[in-house]
């Protein structure tokens, strides 16, 4: 369905009931045609963007669209190459983070800063420019109430590293807030917390426009964006392509705004008998289109990958808030043999407290088996222990009948086992080695990269360029550091690194984590396509929606056990979501 | 438009370093004048006799053999993020092996033959001062920058007890080993007065930029110094590594000892201590961690050092300040890193050019198999 409207006119403040105080005369912030060029990837090309107070300001845009290199420029940590910045009507030079806070502009990461052995309060005063000796009681005070006053229960005495990522990025926003900020940046800050705490910090962003804060907000999570903004503005390859003004996004046409936004962020050159919208609909998963693997590749399909994905978010049932479902015949794992078996699996987390209990698990081929539940339940490390990573300190694993317990990670990836970490930055990547590199990290001993000893770089280099292309991963080239990609791009490639792999078995923990609607309509779809074609999938998800869209079966990890194996089809987001909260056991213990 | 567009990249770090050497070089001549001396003479005469004599050039590329070699080791610890403080005493140990082993066969065994069988002995005697910290690192997660440390005053004590009693050469009063007679050192380079062992310390290097560049070793090591989390994440056997790391740089230690006693003393004396391991460290963190460029930068300090002595006495400055003005470099290299980690847009690939960054935090104990088997854990303490 062609979209009928055309993209919204700049608004200029139309009128919000409120806020039209003093302050409201003009945007606190107006960035005029910035530009920022890294080598030959221009990153924001001309960009303006007005903040107002009290507002809530989404700026969405697909990977690598510029958005958090904007925000890096508006929180001094890159300097423009062109353009202005006026803060409250006065040309400013943001020298440096330290500075852009002083002129009242907070940024919080979503890597925190905080310091996880110091106490709450002295984070916050940590860095102030109060001298060595802070005032500690008196700031105690005076966070007290500002910890009540942001729904966190907590003294400010308590360290940092006791408090869960939700609180910790609360205490974030104050320790900015304290600084005299107003206005606060947030670069996809909501992909690290639960379904919970994004409703709560969805309501302290609201209370924060209330009290005349201008709000960023980056996200890739279009519900969000659309439950919250007052202003949504549009980055594409470093442009701003559209803006949608409050009398849009406030008003009653708001429902038909999401296809707009969307059409806006991806381009509107989509087939458009695809474009169907409200309705249930199957998508085609031949594994015809299958990602190509290296020994029985055909020339890279970049165009049978775009339509595909464009047919994939073309429905776009996340953000569309609706459970369309993929449809597959449910029986097929039932069919498949067993690949995989845990047998009675004891392990110690990170901290050595026990993090997996007595578990067992039979996996099938031809399933994508999904695991949920509330972060530290036990899924990472699961994770990790079917990739080999993990030792387990008691029970077994078998793979084919042959026992393969605590042979390790080395061990794992050779005999077909697969592992894309959810901590892509940490552990999944090493960011000051080349995207060809890190392509190369996880097959290095072997061919064709290396014949054990020595490197074959020419090898290296043509896959690393093969999954760019494959992958439309956006990089100046396979030489540059991968650290330097927009976070969806490093995603990207750490999927595609796995997947060339040709694992038999691949374990995901959250791999649509950071990326646009449409690329995590591709992974998934991915994912799935794997699993047609008789490897098996673990699927470790805190999206209920995309476990439920392609798993055979869904887990439920509570307190390191697996309180729950359902069929999809028997069970639904609410049943889920209580048995995640620890909710009563279910009959459907998995055989053993 | 930037930085980066008038200089080729490739050389940009390496500007870093020379800004450094020049704000020491600047801030050395002020502690001169404030000593009375003449910096533009001093420097003058430092310039002018080290580069401008025969002598002094000779003698720094005799020094430059031992600094290639020890630094081409230290450079594979720091790439994988390993921090090998010992390197002094490594070298110690491997002097001594060296000495006694080439005093005992010098004459029984053809000469070329006597050079492999000391520098083999230095480099064994370098590994097994390396191996103690190695394993009680790799087995333990003791820290090795506390374990290698301790270790160059164990060596001291150990080689100088050695000196004096066992294999003390019973002839002579001081305490050393037994003379190798001159000639059957090492030969100097055809018509020059430098001894091979310069080609030995080029040949290492070059080497060591191979390891890097073309093996899967070397590509290891560098992911393990980069991110040790990444490293295990992708099934590199990290136990095995670091051990790597730590005792090749202590064999080419000990292959620094065997060239000197080879090819310049002939003989190993108790507290013989020439401190290469300080200047090893200003140089590899002056050539950025990158292999080839170690050899301007031995070149450098080897006439620092050099052209240092030959100012000193005459001008009756202190023989100390050339290593006070390493120091300095030290210290305005690491200042000048910081203003240019401000000033590049690196903004979240925290860990380019930094060097090591683990070293502060060794692994908890291990679960699972020991040393030699690639172990399956998960490192503690993620962020
Ligand atoms: N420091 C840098 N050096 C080189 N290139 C960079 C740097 N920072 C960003 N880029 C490039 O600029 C482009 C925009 O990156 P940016 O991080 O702003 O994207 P983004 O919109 O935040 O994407 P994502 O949604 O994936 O986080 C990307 O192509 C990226 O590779
Ligand atoms: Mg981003």
């Amino acid at each position: 369905m062609a979209n009928p409207h055309p993209p919204a006119p700049l608004s200029r403040r139309a009128g919000r009931g409120g806020n039209e105080e003093p302050i409201d005369r003009g945007p606190i912030i107006a960035m005029r045609d910035i530009s920022k060029r890294f080598g030959p990837a221009l990153a924001n090309d001309h960009i303006s963007l007005d903040l107002w107070p009290g507002e809530v300001h989404a700026v969405l845009g697909e990977n690598g669209a510029g958005k958090t290199t904007l925000m890096n420029v508006l929180a001094g940590m890159y300097q423009p190459d062109a353009g202005t910045i006026r803060i409250a009507g006065e040309e400013v030079q943001i020298a440096s983070p330290a500075d852009a806070l002083r002129r009242g502009i907070g940024t919080v990461y979503q890597h925190f800063t905080l310091v996880p052995n110091l106490s709450i309060v002295e984070n916050v005063v940590l860095g102030d420019e109060g001298g060595f000796l802070p005032d500690l009681s008196a700031a105690d005070a005076k966070l007290t109430a500002m910890l009540a006053d942001f729904g966190l229960d907590v003294s400010p005495r308590t360290e940092i590293r006791n408090l869960a990522l939700g609180q910790r990025q609360r205490v974030e926003i104050i320790k900015v807030l304290l600084r005299g900020s107003r206005v606060l940046v947030l670069d996809e800050p909501t992909s690290v917390l639960t379904p919970g705490e994004v409703t709560a910090l969805l309501d302290l962003l609201r209370h924060l426009r209330d009290q005349g804060v201008a709000v960023v907000l980056i996200t890739h999570k279009l519900g969000e964006a659309l439950a919250v903004s007052d202003r949504v503005t549009i980055l594409r390859n470093g442009r701003n392509v559209g803006e949608f003004g409050p009398d849009v996004m406030t008003g009653a046409a708001k429902e038909s705004v999401r296809d707009r936004i969307v059409e806006q962020m991806f381009g509107a050159t989509q087939p458009t008998e695809t474009r169907h919208h409200g309705a249930q609909q199957s998508i085609d998963v031949s594994p015809g289109v299958a990602i190509k693997h290296p020994g029985h590749s055909e020339p890279a399909g970049e165009e049978s990958r775009h339509s595909r994905t464009d047919a994939a978010f073309s429905r776009d049932s996340s953000f569309l808030g609706m459970t369309t479902s993929l449809r597959r015949s449910p029986s097929r794992a039932e069919s498949g043999t067993t690949l995989l078996s845990l047998r009675g699996i004891s392990t110690l987390g990170d901290r050595g407290a026990p993090a997996l209990q007595d578990l067992s698990l039979d996996l099938h081929r031809g399933e994508v088996f999904g695991i949920a539940g509330v972060d530290g339940n036990g899924q990472k490390e699961l994770g990790e222990v079917i990739a080999g990573q993990r030792a387990v300190s008691s029970g077994q694993i078998f793979l084919d009948g042959a026992e393969i317990t605590n042979r390790g990670l080395g061990t794992a990836t050779r005999l077909g086992i697969g592992y894309v970490t959810d901590d892509r930055l940490h552990e999944g990547s090493v960011a000051a080695s080349s995207v060809t590199d890190n392509v190369a990290l996880k097959a290095i001993g072997r061919q064709p990269f290396s014949n054990g000893f020595w490197l074959n770089r020419r090898a290296m280099d043509e896959e690393a360029r093969r999954l760019i292309v494959e992958f439309g991963v956006k990089t100046p080239g396979p030489e540059t550091a991968i650290g330097m990609l927009s976070g969806g791009n490093i995603q990207k490639l750490l999927l595609a690194r796995e997947l060339a792999l040709a694992p038999k078995l691949l374990v995901c923990n959250k791999p649509t984590t950071g990326l646009d609607l449409r690329t995590a309509r591709f992974v998934v779809q991915t994912l799935r396509e794997q699993a047609d074609a008789g490897k098996v999938v673990v699927l470790i998800s805190s999206e209920l929606d995309e476990l439920m869209e392609i798993s055979d079966r869904i887990g439920v990890m509570y307190n390191g056990q697996l309180v729950a194996v359902m069929p999809r089809g028997e069970t639904d987001l609410e049943t889920l979501g209580n048995l995640m909260l620890g909710g009563a056991r279910r009959a459907f213990k998995v055989p053993a | 438009m930037t930085r980066g567009a008038l200089v080729p990249s490739r050389f940009a770090p390496v500007l870093t370093s020379l800004a450094a050497i020049v704000a020491a070089m600047i801030l050395g001549g002020v502690f001169l004048a404030m000593r009375g001396k003449d910096p533009l003479a001093a420097y003058g005469m430092l310039f002018s006799r080290g580069l401008g004599t025969s002598y002094g050039i000779t003698e720094t590329l005799i020094r430059m053999a031992p600094l290639l070699i020890v630094s081409a080791g230290l450079l594979i610890s720091l790439r994988a993020g390993v921090w090998n403080i010992g390197i002094d005493g490594q070298l110690m140990v491997g002097a001594l092996f060296a000495g006694v082993v080439a005093s005992a066969v010098a004459g029984q065994i053809a000469n070329p033959l006597m050079w492999l069988a000391a520098a083999l002995a230095g480099m064994g005697g370098g590994l097994l001062w390396a191996l103690v910290p190695a394993i009680l690192r790799v087995r333990w997660g003791l820290n090795e920058i506390i374990t290698t440390l301790m270790m160059n005053y164990v060596a001291l004590n150990v080689t100088s007890w050695l000196v004096k009693g066992p294999v003390k050469d019973p002839n002579v009063v001081p305490p050393q080993t037994r003379l190798i007679p001159q000639e059957m050192r090492l030969p100097d380079i055809a018509g020059s007065g430098v001894h091979i062992g310069l080609l030995v310390g080029l040949v290492v290097v070059l080497l060591v930029s191979v390891l890097f560049r073309n093996t899967v070793v070397g590509f290891m090591l560098d992911i393990l110094g980069r991110n040790r989390q990444a490293a295990i994440h992708a099934g590199m056997p990290v136990n095995r590594l670091t051990l790597v790391a730590l005792l090749a740089s202590g064999a080419l230690a000990g292959l620094a000892g065997a060239n000197d006693i080879l090819g310049v003393k002939g003989l190993f004396q108790g507290n013989w201590n020439p401190g290469y391991g300080f200047a090893a460290f200003a140089l590899v963190y002056l050539a950025r961690l990158h292999s080839l460029w170690i050899i301007p930068f031995a070149y450098f300090l080897s006439f620092l050092a050099i052209g240092g002595e030959m100012m000193a006495r005459p001008l009756g400055i202190p023989t100390y300040f050339v290593e006070m003005l390493e120091g300095l470099m030290l210290l305005c290299f690491a200042v000048a890193t910081y203003f240019e980690r401000i000033r590049s847009p690196f903004g979240r690939a925290e860990e380019i050019e930094t060097g090591p960054a683990t070293a502060g935090e060794p692994p908890g104990p291990l679960v699972g198999d020991p040393v030699f088997e690639p172990v399956a854990r998960s490192a503690g303490g993620r962020p």
